[in-house]
């Protein structure tokens, strides 16, 4: 691939029209339209569940908003559980067939030979992707919030929307590793079912097999370690997921109390005054490795499909 | 109709006036195999030019390197002077491609779909919806404007394919096996469209397997085969070389003295057989029906039947390449530009 | 025996005095004597002009049968006024049985503008057979000895608001007979008092003293807390029948400084990032009355964090005065983000003051840095697949 520097024109050419053009195929689309009700009812059922609760046990709770979001009743996840388990799929289920979809529907070539580069149509669907992706999320956030306001009766602070936001932002960035994913694959692969198959099967891997695999691997790995080196790590494995990434900074933002996401010493404990809330701030610092990973592991999916995709031959 | 010399680019590489598209020395690899190999040829302002070949020729790779799609391994290729590896965006600008079985968004329709592809070349709104409307009524998919695509039938696609390279407004046309698929009827009605571009003043590559099919409409063709150019001319010349003669005379006759050799004596006749009695088959230079009408009836001959055949590319092919392959397996290296 | 003493003493006064054999018969309870005797251990007294004066009689009837005798006083000067009592009651007549006697007294009411002298009353006692008298010789003296003191060995302390003052007094019984003295004092508001024995702890009211004797008891002066200094006196009055004595003694409070902590506007929490100091300026006050000297500042933290001071001892802080200084905390690097309690103190002699601050912990934004510098990393990767790959 020589002399790609001296290219003329630029590579973004055409982005935003690839961009809205892919963003209202995705609200058109059947697929969309049914995963955004999915989440939608189940989401909705998860914070009437928490609801019913925070009514039965009405303690004095200075973050009584961010309980909507964490409170579970049995047998219902809460709502960040379900945000865990939904969102993944959702973004590969609007990743999956981003570039082998063009390619079998034959359409690839003939948008290439329109005056853009292909940057621009990888980046636009990326975009696109996290456009939706937000969309539906600040919806469904806005929906629980209004929620919220009507059923509690009480107006939910500044800090506690902060927190809510963060969460909110958070949510996009961990839907960003699947959507990056997603079309990796649907770059790597030719098939679109292939594909699909292939990210839901890594998706149910990751969430729920790796964190009860890591301690075992952590096991084989260190057979003569002692009990603390055990547990970190196990727990630095076990972030290899983003799902387990994505509980801990949820756990940090939206449970003010929450000092560490690691093991902590008892040392580090004396003198402490344990429940008091954290500042917003200082929970974002617990929180910021875990979105680090999250923003930064979908920025290098992303490149690593687009990679792959400028490095591919136009033609099948 | 005279078909422009087909000179390859001049010595100086510079572009030669007239010509759309300059190939030389293009050349395609893939790690060991290569796909195209050392391709050198030019296509000039207003011509239908015939990429023709087997597939697996080199056609389409040969395309995609001309549309900056590709990259181009060696060699160097000028459209409209651009150069596809390094200004592809000035290339594609006034290239419209219809791709080898194209295929639209079959969740849109018809006029989205150009909508779409307008919009990825910049134009304005207004623009847009006029030339959509005029593109689409060339075409004759003005009814169907609204209908989604994924109703449409192979030939309809394929005529929606022809209407995105009108609405750009492309001055060179590069169609991949646009009849590929295609019924004959459809077929013959995709040819007269893209007969249409040419009196238009549009260039129009044309890539085909099917040799017959298209060979009608092309001014020039070059013959493919395995990454090369075998053949490289218009239909007569390269029926000429191949065959020993471009055109073929045949005349039925009654009667007449020496009819055989009265019609060798014309001039510009290379050939003259007598399959069956009373009737001969002139090999020629050029069309000389006229000339041999004259020479029966002035031979004492009565003329029954006066035919013509023009070279067929498929028996200029398969003559070539059993021709050739006898002594030298690498034959159409001694003869890459016909002319 | 004890009334062989007095007895005795007696004896010797009346030898000294020459005074009659009656007098001396009185109590020698002698066989021999026989008939009725007015008696009185002291028949020539020493009064005060104002004052009331009681002398005890006795009315003696040795061997004869009883009579009725009426009483009367004599030679009474003019606005004195002079009655006799028995029983307590004002009488007018005794009859003392067979060898039995009776006690009388005479109250003397000496009135103030009585004029310095000497007067003789007479007491008569008639009766159908015998008739009696005795004189009793009233000097009206100027002063007269007390008949009970007080006094104090140390009747001036100095101390703090926060100090208990003793004071022992010794109590002197100078009166002819055992007293039960009782015991007050005076001081200023808020104060409290209390006496208790020289060596004992039960609180005292009153104190028996024998006559001639003397006896210590100790008062505790508590000042309230928040006394300003200065010199407060304290009265000690102690009282028996009718004398009275008082003392003064004094305290000499000097005041105490009181020492508080705050942070700037009285803030008593603190942010710092874990391994880094963090400069918290806090104030010092003396809210005391005394200037407080030498203070030495000091913090507890959990184990792993450091407190310092600049300055580390401050030289003065005059009442209602306070100083800067600068603490500085430095959590652990490990420290984990929250709330922790850091106790700082300010102490000189004998005064603590303490504050306890709670620290918020953030972890140091290095990291927060790395991350975005991770982020960013992500981003060149991404700048230079787009550079490297980009535009085809």
């Amino acid at each position: 691939m020589p002399r790609n520097g001296s290219r003329e024109g630029s590579a973004f050419h055409g982005l935003g029209v690839v961009t809205l053009k892919e963003l209202s195929d995705h609200f058109a689309s059947a697929r969309m339209r049914v995963l955004e009700w999915l989440v939608v009812l189940v989401a909705l059922a998860a914070v009437y569940g928490a609801i019913q609760q925070i009514r039965a046990v009405t303690a004095e709770d200075p973050f009584l908003f961010l309980r909507l979001f964490t409170t579970a009743r049995e047998p219902l996840p809460s709502f960040t559980a379900f945000l865990g388990f939904l969102v993944p799929l959702m973004a590969i289920g609007l990743g999956f067939d981003a570039v082998n979809g063009e390619h079998n529907r034959r359409t690839l070539s003939r948008i290439l030979s329109q005056p853009i580069y292909r940057d621009a149509l990888l980046f636009g669907k990326f975009l696109a992707g996290m456009a939706t992706m937000s969309i539906s999320l600040v919806a469904l956030w806005l929906l629980v919030i209004g929620l919220g306001l009507i059923t509690l009766g009480v107006p939910p602070g500044g800090e506690e929307m902060g927190r809510a936001l963060c969460f909110l932002l958070v949510t996009i960035a961990y839907a960003g590793v699947w959507l990056a994913l997603a079309m990796l694959f649907s770059v790597t692969f030719r098939s679109p079912a292939t594909a699909a198959l292939v990210t839901l099967g890594l998706w149910l891997f990751v969430t729920l097999i790796w964190p009860a695999l890591a301690p075992a691997i952590a096991q084989a790995l260190l057979p003569n370690g002692d009990e603390a080196t055990l547990v970190i790590t196990a727990q630095a494995l076990s972030r290899l997921s983003p799902s387990t990434l994505y509980a801990e900074s949820v756990l940090a933002i939206l449970h003010p109390a929450t000092r560490s996401l690691g093991p902590v010493y008892v040392s580090q404990l004396q003198g402490a005054l344990m429940g008091s809330p954290l500042p917003l701030w200082d929970s974002l610092m617990v929180a910021w490795p875990q979105i680090v990973g999250l923003i930064a592991g979908s920025i290098i999916l992303f490149v690593g499909g687009y990679v792959a995709f400028q490095r591919q031959e136009v033609r099948a | 109709m005279n078909a422009p010399t087909p000179n390859p680019v001049t010595a100086n590489g510079q572009p030669h006036l007239g010509n759309v598209i300059e190939a030389k020395g293009l050349t395609k690899r893939y790690g060991e195999t290569i796909a195209v190999n050392d391709i050198t040829f030019n296509v000039g302002a207003g011509e239908i030019f015939g990429l023709l070949g087997p597939n697996g020729a080199g056609k389409t790779t040969t395309i995609l390197m001309l549309l900056g799609l590709s990259d181009i391994s060696a060699g160097q290729a000028r459209v409209f002077g651009h150069d596809p590896m390094r200004d592809p965006l000035s290339v594609k600008r006034r290239v419209g491609y219809l791709p080898d079985t194209v295929g639209f968004y079959d969740n849109l329709s018809a006029a989205d779909n150009l909508h779409y592809t307008a919009r990825l070349m910049g134009m304005a709104r207004e623009e847009r919806f006029r030339k959509i409307a005029a593109a689409l009524n060339r075409v004759g998919l003005s009814e169907v404007a609204n209908k989604k695509v994924g109703a449409f039938s192979r030939g309809m696609r394929q005529r929606l394919g022809l209407a995105e390279i009108v609405m750009k407004d492309a001055r060179i046309a590069i169609l991949d096996e646009p009849t590929n698929g295609l019924d004959p009827q459809a077929s013959l009605e995709l040819l007269e469209l893209i007969r249409g571009f040419k009196a238009d003043g549009i260039s129009v590559v044309i890539s085909s397997h099917l040799l017959d099919r298209v060979q009608s409409i092309c001014d020039r063709v070059a013959l493919f085969n395995a990454g090369r150019i075998a053949l490289l001319g218009t239909v007569g010349e390269l029926g000429r070389q191949v065959l020993g003669g471009g055109y073929a005379v045949e005349v039925e006759a009654d009667g007449g003295v020496n009819l055989a050799k009265r019609l060798s004596a014309l001039p510009g006749v290379r050939h003259v057989s007598e399959p069956a009695a009373g009737r001969f088959r002139i090999v020629c230079d050029s069309d000389l029906r006229a000339e041999a009408a004259g020479e029966v009836v002035a031979g004492g001959g009565r003329l029954t039947q006066l035919s013509l055949d023009r070279p067929s590319l498929e028996t200029i092919y398969t003559r070539y390449f059993q021709t050739a392959q006898s002594p030298n397996q690498d034959a159409s290296r001694e003869v890459p530009h016909a002319a | 025996m004890k009334y062989r003493y007095p007895a005795l003493a007696v004896s010797l006064c009346v030898a000294m005095a020459a005074f009659s054999a009656a007098s001396y018969a009185a109590d020698g309870a002698s066989p021999d004597v026989k008939g009725l005797y007015l008696l009185s251990d002291y028949p020539a007294i020493s009064v005060q002009a104002g004052t009331t004066t009681t002398v005890n009689l006795k009315l003696r009837n040795y061997d004869m049968a009883p009579q009725r005798l009426a009483l009367s006083v004599s030679g009474v000067p003019k606005g004195w006024t002079a009655t006799l009592l028995g029983g307590g009651q004002p009488i007018e007549a005794a009859m003392p049985a067979s060898d039995d006697s009776v006690s009388l007294a005479l109250r003397l009411d000496v009135p103030k503008d009585a004029g310095v002298g000497s007067h003789t009353l007479t007491v008569s006692a008639d009766g159908a057979t015998s008739h009696i008298s005795l004189p009793v010789a009233v000097t009206l003296a100027k002063q007269l000895p007390a008949k009970l003191s007080v006094s104090s060995q140390l009747p001036e302390l100095r101390g703090s608001s926060k100090s208990d003052f003793e004071y022992t007094f010794t109590i002197k019984n100078d009166s002819g007979q055992k007293l039960l003295v009782s015991l007050a004092a005076q001081a200023p508001r808020n104060f409290d008092t209390a006496f208790t024995q020289a060596y004992g702890s039960q609180q005292l009211t009153a104190i028996p003293v024998e006559a001639g004797k003397t006896k210590d008891v100790k008062l505790k002066v508590t000042p309230p807390d928040n006394v300003d200094a200065g010199h407060y006196p304290v009265t000690v009055k102690v009282a028996a029948d009718d004398a009275s004595a008082d003392a003064k003694v004094a305290l000499d409070i000097s005041g105490q400084p009181k020492l508080s902590l705050a942070g700037r506007d009285g803030l008593l929490s603190a942010r710092a990032t874990a391994g880094k100091d963090s400069t918290v300026p806090v104030t010092v006050t003396n809210d005391g009355t005394a200037p407080a000297e030498n203070i030495k500042l000091s913090g507890t933290a959990p184990s792993g964090w450091k407190v310092t001071f600049q300055p580390k001892v401050v030289e003065r802080i005059a009442p209602n005065q306070h100083v800067d200084v600068q603490a500085t905390i430095t959590p652990p690097s490990q420290a984990i983000a929250g709330d922790y309690v850091t106790t700082l103190n300010a102490s000189t002699h004998g005064e603590n003051g303490t504050a306890n601050f709670r620290v918020s912990v953030t972890t140091s934004t290095v990291w927060g840095i790395a991350g975005a510098g991770i982020i960013g990393a992500a981003l060149l990767i991404m700048v230079g697949a787009v550079a490297r790959f980009g535009r085809r």
